[in-house]
């Protein structure tokens, strides 16, 4: 027990003493410190999760009697899961940053900055994970958004980057104010800022709208529709390194979030999970609808996150309906499948903003109708990002599938019970899941397809060339581990099993064999992967057999006769997903901007003509309010007049206010 | 093991019949009805052409492609006899080999950088895409109906029940029925004859495939409506013993083969931006068997 909290002590003193190592070393050195000490952290704090996945949770009393009285610091089961999850990820992001930031070699500043904060983003998004106290975990978790915010505004001579950092800081401090609202309350009823005082509030309040204050903190984190407006802002300009790491991790935080609090829960299980299956198939479909159209590829990841985050909450959602019917099989797979798809998630959206930031970095543009053929020139990294958009789409036989078919399996489980709101709720939430499978084959076919095949669209200023080994490494270490859930699904499920074992959340459920107990269908999806892999094997062997000796020819591609094509007569990832987006012209605004032709204008000027989607939520709903709010806020711009005797006079009057209200004894 | 057999008999004479039927009823004699095998045959022993454009994606598909329909088959039973892989929630494994065999003929047909190949891919990935939600309800509804999750248990206690099962089996009928010609580009969604690269979706796919890649594709096409009129044959023979249930299984496809035929002959391929429509409507047909499910099982109560 000691030795775990030695252990974790030390995580934050080696970033300090890296921090101060950053500022001192030449710059050649500061990528090496900072792998070193990302990897010194992810150990540390692995070790002590490591055991708590093995049943033996760690806990101790951080600053005994300090200002905020105990600091209860634990890592359970689930900690540890997400803990592992932010450490790997950050281990390949670290790694890959390197690379990717090589040619930011002339600006050190810039560079030692952006390290201190990426270690301060790993630091305190594992200590989120840890912290048992409303007050610590709120400070912890705002170091994490304000440090992941300086992250993605790297390139902050960019407007656009500017503002998406902004979008992001004051979202995320709607999401704060929401949870220290709900921490508030809790207070006000318990006396207590610990974790501890929680159940006991669920315990003798009977309402649902601490959950919901909470879901709504934590969802905007997350990105659950209609709180995911950050998401496609922030994601494409902050560097691909953040922002593999922001979607695979940062955003799981907000599910840990959840999942926390419904660990104290004690009643409304119902209800609950209802509201959040239905929030959950929305975001879903909302996600991967708006991912189908973007042409921007991070922006379309950055959707494609929204859309995931959905399948997750799916399985959140049955796991809480799972206890309100008192059914373990539910809560094991809804729960577990909602784990594993944490997992799988971080490893293959990692991949995915990994090697489509290999593509940028050789590029120079995040528009794929520009791109094309790139396969040639980055054979590798087009694997890569092949293995992800399989993986993504849940297709077998990578790991994708394996989470999805747990929800599957849950959702028909779920099925047998006999209130006929649930049944429909999820039957409905069966056809969302299995469409949104459908429109993810469809937006990551155009996206490979677009980027990576056929003809380059537009000549590019660099000839492209494959990344170095330093970017492709993390990316095969990702893809060995999506092998490896895909392939040994029994080990994670066994951990999972054990974890949602005992996460306390009801005592029935405590013992039950698990996921894997469950369901021999679960168990065995690796051999029919394998026999699927031999299959494939064999039909290529047979291939190669009989077209040995056979002529072959390189010849054209067939035009229907046009002998002049241009790569431009291509078909491009905006008309791939035109027709989908005008069945859906309810939901993807497209505004365009051109100038029509006038009246009498016989020799027309040269025009362009550009049209880009819009945010349905963000462009009907956000802006509508923040347009009124802006209005009514204008009334009191005097008070910001920009003259310093007037800022005096402000902080003059503040303090007499303080000294008076103590002096008559208003303040105690 | 028995499933399997059958549907690859049925895979070889299936596309002869309709084509036959299509000759007849345009008052033409028409080819044999196993001319289809033949001509993959023959297409097997001819060399290949591979687009200057085209990488390993392109190599690679059609044999990912075909090799997904196999695996899709395996999962498939024949009334009591499981398939070769039977499991709880193996239609959920077959939806989605399946699609990964679409995954691919939807890239290899942009490795080619044609416009014409693109465009057919984009209706493919838009038409499947909306079909798969009417899949997933029929079959969520038969696992409310019938309590299992694996298609050999589900299709063997469908046929203990009343006549509004065999109601919603007629229903189910024509939701595989018509997601078989969704999938094989059929008919009322997808000529196969026409000549205007234009209005094609599957056969646009395939334009730059040739010899032994073609020849699997063709395989594979084939096997996937003997895959759909196996299905659809489940719907009806339940726990019938053999001698009486083969023959019937041949006499199913024969009729689904002809009736495909007549569709075919006798109607014309729907406008391509009302297809779209067209297969939602297959999702709204899936709710009426869930609602039928649900009036059978009482849950109105």
């Amino acid at each position: 027990m000691m030795e775990s909290e030695l252990l974790l002590n030390l995580s934050w003193i080696v970033t300090i003493a890296a921090i101060l190592a950053l500022s001192f070393v030449s710059f050649k050195l500061k990528s090496y410190v900072a792998i070193l000490t990302v990897v010194i952290i992810a150990t540390v704090t692995s070790i002590p999760a490591l055991r708590a996945l093995n049943g033996d949770i760690v806990g101790f009393l951080l600053q005994k009697n300090g200002y905020w009285g105990d600091i209860p610091v634990r890592i359970d089961g689930l900690s540890a899961w997400f803990i592992l999850i932010v450490n790997f990820t950050s281990v390949t992001g670290v790694i890959y940053g390197v690379g990717y930031l090589k040619k930011y070699d002339n600006s050190s500043q810039k560079l030692t900055f952006h390290w201190i904060l990426f270690l301060l983003f790993q630091l305190s998004m594992v200590w989120v994970c840890m912290l048992q106290h409303s007050l610590a975990f709120l400070v912890a978790w705002e170091v994490m958004s304000l440090s992941s915010m300086l992250l993605v505004i790297f390139d902050h001579d960019k407007p656009k980057t500017l503002k998406a950092g902004l979008n992001y800081l004051v979202q995320m401090h709607i999401s704060v104010t929401f949870l220290t609202i709900g921490f508030i309350w809790v207070y006000l009823q318990t006396g207590s800022f610990s974790f501890e005082a929680l159940p006991a509030f669920f315990g003798t309040t009977n309402t649902i709208w601490l959950f919901l204050i909470f879901f709504i903190g934590f969802g905007i984190k997350a990105g659950f529709v209609p709180l995911h407006s950050w998401l496609p802002h922030a994601h494409p300009a902050a560097p691909s390194h953040v922002s593999g790491v922001m979607s695979g991790v940062i955003v799981k935080l907000g599910i840990y979030g959840i999942f926390r609090i419904i660990t104290f829960l004690r009643t409304d299980f119902l209800l609950l999970g209802e509201i959040v299956v239905t929030v959950s198939v929305l975001t879903g479909v909302y996600g991967i609808l708006n991912a189908a159209i973007h042409r921007d590829f991070k922006q379309m990841l950055a959707y494609c996150t929204i859309e995931n985050i959905g399948i997750i909450g799916i399985g959140i959602g049955l796991g809480m309906i799972g206890i309100a019917n008192g059914s373990p099989v539910l809560y094991y797979l809804g729960f577990g499948g909602a784990l594993l798809h944490v997992l799988n998630h971080s490893l293959f959206k990692s991949l995915l903003f990994y090697s489509a930031g290999s593509v940028y970095q050789q590029t120079h543009t995040r528009d794929m109708d520009q791109l094309g053929g790139l396969i040639k020139q980055m054979p590798k990294t087009a694997l890569l990002f092949l293995a992800g958009a399989i993986a993504i789409g849940g297709l077998p036989p990578f790991n994708g599938f394996v989470s999805e078919f747990i929800l599957y399996s849950g959702l028909l489980e779920g099925l047998k019970s006999n209130d006929l709101s649930q049944i429909s709720l999820l039957v409905f939430t069966l056809a969302g899941l299995s469409i949104i499978g459908g429109i993810s084959i469809l937006t990551f076919t155009k996206t490979f397809g677009t980027i990576f095949l056929g003809n380059e669209r537009s000549p590019l200023k660099h000839r492209p060339e494959e990344v170095s080994l330093n970017m492709l490494f993390p990316q095969y270490l990702i893809v060995a581990v999506m092998l490896s859930v895909a392939f040994f699904p029994q080990f994670y499920l066994n951990v999972i099993g054990s974890l949602l074992g005992n996460m306390g959340i009801s005592q029935v459920f405590a013992g039950q064999a698990g996921l894997a107990g469950y369901s021999k269908s679960i168990a065995h999806i690796n051999l029919y992967f394998l026999l699927f892999i031999v299959l494939i094997a064999l039909s290529w062997y047979a291939r190669a057999l009989v077209l040995k000796g056979r002529p072959s020819e390189i010849q054209p591609t067939w035009g229907c006769a046009y002998v002049a094509p241009t790569p431009k007569l291509q078909y491009t990832g905006k008309s791939y997903s035109k027709s989908l987006g005008k069945m859906f012209g309810f939901l993807l605004t497209e505004e365009k901007k051109y100038k029509e032709l006038k009246e009498g204008e016989i020799f027309p000027e040269k025009r362009t003509y550009a049209s880009h989607y819009l945010d349905f939520f963000e462009n009907r709903f956000l802006n509508y309010i923040t347009h009124h709010l802006v209005y009514a806020v204008n009334y009191f711009k005097f008070i910001q007049n920009g003259r310093v005797q007037s800022y005096v006079l402000y902080g003059i009057v503040f303090m007499l206010a303080v000294f008076m209200l103590t002096v008559l004894n208003v303040l105690k | 093991m028995l499933s399997l057999i059958l549907i690859v008999i049925a895979s070889a004479f299936f596309t002869g019949i309709i084509i036959r039927t299509k000759s007849i009823a345009s008052g033409r004699k028409g080819p044999g009805i196993f001319q289809p095998i033949r001509d993959v045959l023959r297409l097997f022993k001819k060399g290949v052409v591979y687009s200057e454009t085209t990488s390993f994606v392109f190599q690679i598909a059609p044999t990912i492609y075909f090799s997904s329909i196999v695996m899709a088959l395996l999962v498939v039973p024949f009334g009591r006899s499981k398939g070769i892989i039977s499991f709880d929630g193996d239609f959920i494994f077959f939806a989605y080999v399946l699609a990964l065999g679409k995954f691919f003929s939807i890239i290899s047909a942009m490795d080619t950088g044609s416009s014409f190949e693109g465009m057919g891919a984009s209706r493919e990935a838009l038409y499947s895409m909306f079909a798969e939600p009417a899949f997933f309800i029929l079959m969520g509804s038969l696992a409310l109906l019938t309590g299992f999750t694996s298609f050999q248990e589900m299709f063997a206690a469908l046929h203990i029940g009343s006549y509004i099962s065999y109601a919603l089996a007629i229903l189910g009928t024509f939701v595989l029925m018509m997601i078989a010609m969704v999938e094989n580009s059929r008919m009322p969604i997808d000529d196969p004859k026409t000549h205007l690269e234009l209005t094609m979706v599957h056969e646009v796919m395939i334009l730059d495939n040739s010899g032994f890649d073609l020849g699997l594709i063709l395989t594979a096409g084939y096997l996937k409506f003997a895959i759909y009129g196996a299905l659809v044959v489940n719907l009806f023979i339940g726990m019938f013993p053999y001698h009486f249930s083969i023959p019937m299984f041949f006499i199913i496809q024969f009729v689904l083969a002809t009736g495909v035929g007549l569709i075919e002959s006798f109607m014309a391929r729907f406008r391509m931006s009302h297809n779209a429509q067209f297969i939602f409507v297959l999702t709204s047909v899936s709710l009426l068997i869930f609602f039928g499910a649900l009036l059978i099982l009482g849950k109105f109560a």
